[in-house]
């Protein structure tokens, strides 16, 4: 792409040269014949055998890479598997091997959606349960986090106020927030919420901060030269600009959410995939147990997908 | 009284060392139509003049008046172009446009788009008004925002060093652009332009503004242009004149010529 710009400013160019150094004397026409010579795909069109085969080189480099990027994951996982197998065989099957678990897992998988009392659920049913547990804690969080964010970055004094706190109140573990959300809410299922809020507060706070705080004077210019509204400011360039920290943070915070869910619901037995991993260790069943820390890592991983997918599409090229 | 009318102008900004003062006792009488370069080192305070005339610096002393009013913020008989080109990235070619303008005329929205659609057409962007300003390259960049500041319709116009990222060829190709533009618009529009290139200078202006050496510069010398117009870059560069202006403009900005200039034995 960036051969055929070069060559489209030189022909550009060269015609100019030729035809219009004196300015005054370019007609119309003239105008009109300088912007087709700039397309250089109009002006110098491509056989259409060439578009074409360089359109299937294009996407076999594309499958070459994704299946060469499979394939190496492949290794890592077999990698891994070895590893397990030899652990398992080293403690003579106290630590279950991958078939074992599989096997279990597979079971796990086949009835997900059971109900059989408050402590015998299907995996299907807990996962919902903590996803919905996570998804609650961590909308209202963002909900409260995000403006937090934008004041904290948009103005000095409240930065001077808050910043300080947020750097006090991040490093605190999330689960000792737990007696706390016990006491304000009298339910362990409110205060399991309560924990995945507070955690889901930092990296939103920080990240929206950061990214309001960092809009370039260039961009402030353009609003001040233009006489930009105030709403025409934060939908034109406040929020665009700072969408894709916003979207990070919000990514940081999920992934912080769902490792805290598991030792939160340990904490409160509040039915979901945490309890459910507490359970099966009192059960002896370290199948299950195995089994649910591939679940959550495949459900964390998914989480962190889905958001750096958000992310890729709202960043932009400067 | 002209059109622009800049007196006894004095910019300082308080800095920990006390009053820092960039520019100071400029007075300037531009016309309508005229075309204005300034020129000098870096440093000496161009672009804080600029921001004065711009409204996005308020004088610490003397003042700028416009068409008779004192100029006290950025408005919109006042296009800007800046140095970076500061194109908004997540908007199109074509909604970056519309944004200044929508944000500027009062008019139908019909009306706006209609405006936006003719300067991308004479800068020669149209068939590239859905692309983002990442896709473009540095000339199409500066196209953008020439047509952006011409959109608006302002009085006068204001480039902040507009050609100083380009290579040279696209450089000459913008040059003449601009004057494209300035001629269809019915040359009324005031244009004044911060630049370093003496070449450049000559090309465009009517007067060429040298400052002095900052801090707190002053107007150097003023010197007049009054090659004719339409120029023609291989004509003007043959004329007496032309080459006049040039030897002034040379001495008046660097003091050495040659390597002998700086102390160097050349040996034969």
């Amino acid at each position: 792409m960036v051969q055929k710009d070069g060559g489209g400013a030189t022909t550009f160019y060269k015609r100019k040269i030729v035809n219009t150094l004196n300015l005054d004397e370019m007609s119309e026409t003239e105008t009109l014949t300088m912007t087709e010579s700039e397309n250089v795909e109009s002006a110098i069109p491509l056989k259409e055998e060439t578009q074409k085969e360089n359109k299937m080189k294009y996407y076999l480099s594309i499958v070459i890479d994704k299946s060469k990027s499979l394939f190496f994951a492949c290794i890592g996982l077999l990698l891994f598997g070895g590893f397990w197998s030899f652990m398992s065989s080293y403690t003579e099957n106290e630590l279950p091997g991958p078939v074992a678990t599989l096997t279990v897992m597979q079971e796990m998988l086949s009835d997900p959606f059971y109900d059989y009392g408050p402590n015998d659920k299907g995996i299907g049913l807990l996962l919902v349960a903590s996803v919905g547990t996570v998804l609650s804690g961590f909308l209202i969080g963002s909900v409260v986090a995000i403006p937090l964010g934008i004041l904290m970055g948009a103005s000095k004094t409240f930065k001077q106020i808050l910043y300080p706190l947020v750097q006090l109140l991040k490093p605190v573990s999330p689960l000792a927030w737990f007696p706390i959300g016990l006491v304000v809410f009298k339910d362990t299922g409110m205060a399991t919420i309560f924990i995945v809020f507070i955690t889901s507060l930092w990296s939103t706070v920080i990240n929206t901060s950061f990214g309001i705080g960092s809009i370039p004077q260039d961009h402030k210019n353009v609003a001040k030269a233009f006489g930009f509204s105030k709403w025409r400011y934060l939908t034109k360039i406040l929020i665009p600009f700072s969408l894709p920290h916003i979207i990070t943070g919000l990514r940081l915070s999920i992934g912080v959410a769902w490792l805290v869910i598991v030792a939160g619901e340990m904490l409160s037995g509040a039915s979901g995939i945490g309890f459910f991993v507490w359970d099966s260790w009192n059960a002896l069943s370290l199948e299950k147990v195995i089994s649910a820390i591939l679940i959550i890592g495949i459900v964390g991983l998914l989480f962190d997908k889905l958001f750096t997918f958000i992310e890729n599409k709202v960043s932009y090229k400067a | 009284m002209s059109y622009l009318e800049i007196k006894d102008l004095e910019i300082s900004f308080p800095t920990p060392e006390g009053k820092y003062v960039a520019v100071r006792d400029i007075n300037l009488s531009i016309e309508k139509g005229e075309i204005i370069s300034i020129i000098g080192h870096s440093g000496c305070g161009k672009s804080t003049i600029m921001n004065a005339i711009g409204g996005m610096t308020i004088p610490t002393g003397g003042s700028v008046e416009l068409a008779g009013k004192k100029i006290k913020g950025p408005g919109p008989d006042r296009g800007i172009v800046f140095q970076n080109y500061s194109l908004l990235p997540w908007l199109t070619v074509y909604q970056n446009i519309f944004q200044a303008v929508d944000a500027v005329m009062d008019c139908s929205k019909k009306e706006k788009q209609e405006i936006v659609t003719n300067n991308l057409s004479m800068v020669s962007l149209l068939q590239h008004k859905d692309k983002l300003p990442g896709q473009l390259s540095g000339g199409m960049k500066q196209r953008v925002a020439i047509a952006r500041a011409f959109a608006i319709n302002p009085g006068v116009l204001l480039l902040d060093e507009p050609f100083g990222a380009l290579d040279a060829l696209t450089k000459g190709t913008m040059q003449l652009e601009l004057l494209k533009l300035w001629n269809l618009s019915g040359r009324d529009k005031t244009i004044v332009m911060i630049t370093h290139d003496i070449e450049e200078a000559i090309f465009l202006s009517d007067r060429i503004v040298v400052l002095n050496n900052g801090p707190a510069s002053t107007i150097r010398e003023i010197e007049n242009v009054h090659l004719p117009r339409p120029r023609n870059k291989i004509e003007i560069v043959k004329m007496p004149e032309y080459l006049e202006i040039r030897d002034r403009l040379l001495h008046l900005l660097t003091d050495k010529f040659s390597v002998e200039d700086m102390g160097v034995v050349y040996k034969k």
